[in-house]
């Protein structure tokens, strides 16, 4: 009875909690500015970025939308992309052996190179920074994919062998679930890697999305949009990173790392 | 709607395959890479897409910005975009000199639209006087000007520090550095409302004989052999949107806030008003927008060569294409 109140009202206090926190950052922030008279293209007040933000809501909400798109497909492609090359490298080592010394000297490419050469070839497209977002996901999903499926102890795979099961059993049954603690710490970081890609990609000549409003801003040394789009891309991040801690949370509800 | 009608043309087109040229235009499909983000340096072209003077031009127009790490030439030549809205005469040389297929069809800064600035109560009051200081530039072409401007005052490379210039003025606001290099309608505009207009001095490369015209129409050498009436109705539909928004500044500003609403309106309003001024200087006020000053640009080449920034002669007439802007009446190309 108390501990499935706990259950209940636990995430609740977690919440306001974390919403006290927000409140008391942006007090300190809009106070400090105040108090110690920071000239506002060094930090405007809070208050200011978010009035800015009130004035041409429009803007912001298609970039956010327009990023958040980006991101996804480049996440969800990245993530699929990069389970399948892990198993694939797990079951054929001869692909691993193969491909695997390309993917590491692709993602030695840093991506602002990279990224002149996908608008070359894809144009001002939404697929053009779905696919940096993708190119910057699928390699650690990959390597930490086959890190899991590698450290599954060998004496579980025997035991369902020895109950006959087939190839295909034992990795969907055994090998991928023990796995995805591994594939999940890849997605965390996936998730912050793709928000970087898209809005990386941006910087290439688009017409909507945070990053193009954050070019805007930089180089019109318009400090307060500059906030406001660095908000949009804290408030991207962070719940796009949420949500992924969330879905490990409750799909490896027995993961040690939480 | 706008779909439906699409369908309904394409409905037509299949059951009657004949009368489809007859019937409604058909619109090639191009794309125009700015050099730089959506701002009112570009008002123009952008007034000219929302008021369809592309579309009445039987163009299907898409304008793309540029952005750091882009270069227009690259894009055009690759034949990823149609037309550029490019650096320079200077890229234009660059690009030609390294057999990059492109030509220039049209100029529309006619005058270097950057100035070198110091504070106006500063030790610096002639070129002279640049000997030991620090000038922060871009290293795009502006260092070059800055190179010729003060070899006239007898400074060589050295005689002064040249650093290149990052995104922000603001090292020069504070005093970090002696110099700094601004655009008449961009950083000119940051440093007058930081500063006070009349806090500071700035040095013109048209006082010192060096004139660099700038933001170049180019398109490849395949569209201006191949389709020469699609230069001209888009150098025609472009000259169009920049006498209207040249006559009606207000409506040049707006089609481009609907593109990129969180501009601030007062630095643009200076930006279209200042941009203005050099697309309508020297030749262009008798010769009309992006008039292709021969002499110029041949002065800008030799200048370049004579620095060897290019190695070799650029053959101009190749490289400067007037022959779309003289097929264009006077009277309309004049803002």
């Amino acid at each position: 009875m108390t501990a499935a109140r706990a259950r209940f009202t636990a995430p609740i206090r977690a919440g306001s909690r974390f919403l006290l926190g927000l409140l008391l950052a942006a007090a300190v922030w809009e106070g400090a500015v105040i108090l110690l008279g920071i000239r506002p293209h060094i930090l405007p007040r809070l208050s200011e970025v978010l009035s800015a933000i009130a004035l041409t809501p429009g803007a912001y909400r298609d970039g956010f939308l327009r990023t958040l798109a980006e991101t996804l497909i480049g996440f969800v492609a990245g993530a699929g992309i990069g389970v399948l090359n892990g198993v694939a490298f797990f079951r054929a080592p001869v692909l691993r052996d193969m491909l695997f010394p390309i993917f590491v000297v692709s993602q030695t490419i840093p991506v602002i190179a990279f990224g002149a050469l996908v608008v070359l070839w894809f144009g001002n497209t939404l697929m053009a920074k779905a696919v940096i977002a993708f190119y910057l996901t699928f390699f650690p999903v990959t390597v930490n994919t086959l890190l899991g499926l590698n450290a599954v102890d060998p004496r579980q795979v025997a035991l369902l062998r020895s109950f006959g099961a087939s190839g295909r059993q034992v990795l969907l049954r055994l090998q991928l679930p023990m796995a995805l603690p591994q594939i999940f710490v890849a997605l965390r970081l996936a998730a912050s890697l793709s928000l970087v890609g898209a809005i990386v990609g941006e910087w290439f000549g688009d017409t909507t999305g945070i990053g193009v409003l954050l070019l805007q801003a930089m180089y019109n040394e318009n400090v307060v949009a500059l906030w406001a789009a660095i908000l949009c891309s804290a408030l991207l991040g962070t719940g796009f990173y949420a949500l992924v801690a969330l879905a490990e949370r409750r799909i490896v509800f027995w993961g040690a790392e939480q | 709607m706008h779909r439906r009608h699409l369908l309904a043309t394409l409905g037509t087109a299949a059951a009657f395959p004949a009368i489809r040229r007859a019937g409604a235009q058909t619109l090639t499909r191009a794309t125009l890479r700015l050099k730089w983000l959506a701002q009112t340096q570009f008002a123009g072209f952008y007034l000219a897409l929302s008021r369809g003077y592309y579309r009445e031009a039987g163009i299907d127009l898409t304008i793309n910005p540029g952005g750091p790490n882009l270069l227009t030439e690259n894009l055009v030549a690759s034949g990823a975009d149609t037309f550029g809205l490019s650096g320079g005469t200077d890229s234009v040389f660059a690009a030609r000199e390294k057999n990059l297929p492109i030509v220039c069809v049209g100029v529309a800064h006619q005058q270097t639209p950057f100035v070198f600035v110091t504070r106006a109560n500063g030790p610096i009051r002639a070129l002279t006087d640049f000997r030991g200081r620090t000038v922060t530039t871009w290293f795009t072409g502006a260092n070059y000007v800055l190179l010729g401007m003060l070899a006239q005052a007898g400074l060589r490379q050295g005689d002064f520090t040249m650093q290149p210039q990052q995104v922000s003025v603001t090292p020069f606001v504070d005093g970090q550095i002696d110099v700094v290099t601004a655009t008449r309608y961009n950083e000119f505009y940051t440093l007058m409302t930081r500063m006070g207009r009349e806090n500071l001095r700035t040095f013109v490369p048209e006082d010192f004989g060096v004139t660099f015209p700038r933001d170049t129409v180019i398109t490849s050498e395949q569209t201006a052999r191949d389709k020469p009436e699609l230069v001209q109705g888009f150098l025609r539909a472009s000259m169009r949107g920049w006498r209207e928004a040249l006559r009606d500044p207000k409506a040049g500003v707006d089609a481009v806030m609907a593109v990129a609403p969180t501009l601030n309106r007062p630095h643009q309003e200076f930006m279209l008003e200042e941009a203005g001024k050099l697309m309508v200087a020297g030749q262009a006020a008798q010769q009309g927008l992006f008039w292709i000053d021969r002499d110029a640009v041949k002065s800008a080449h030799d200048f370049l060569l004579r620095y060897e920034v290019i190695k070799q002669p650029v053959d101009l007439a190749a490289a400067y294409d007037r022959r779309f802007l003289d097929a264009i009446p006077v009277a309309d190309r004049v803002a």
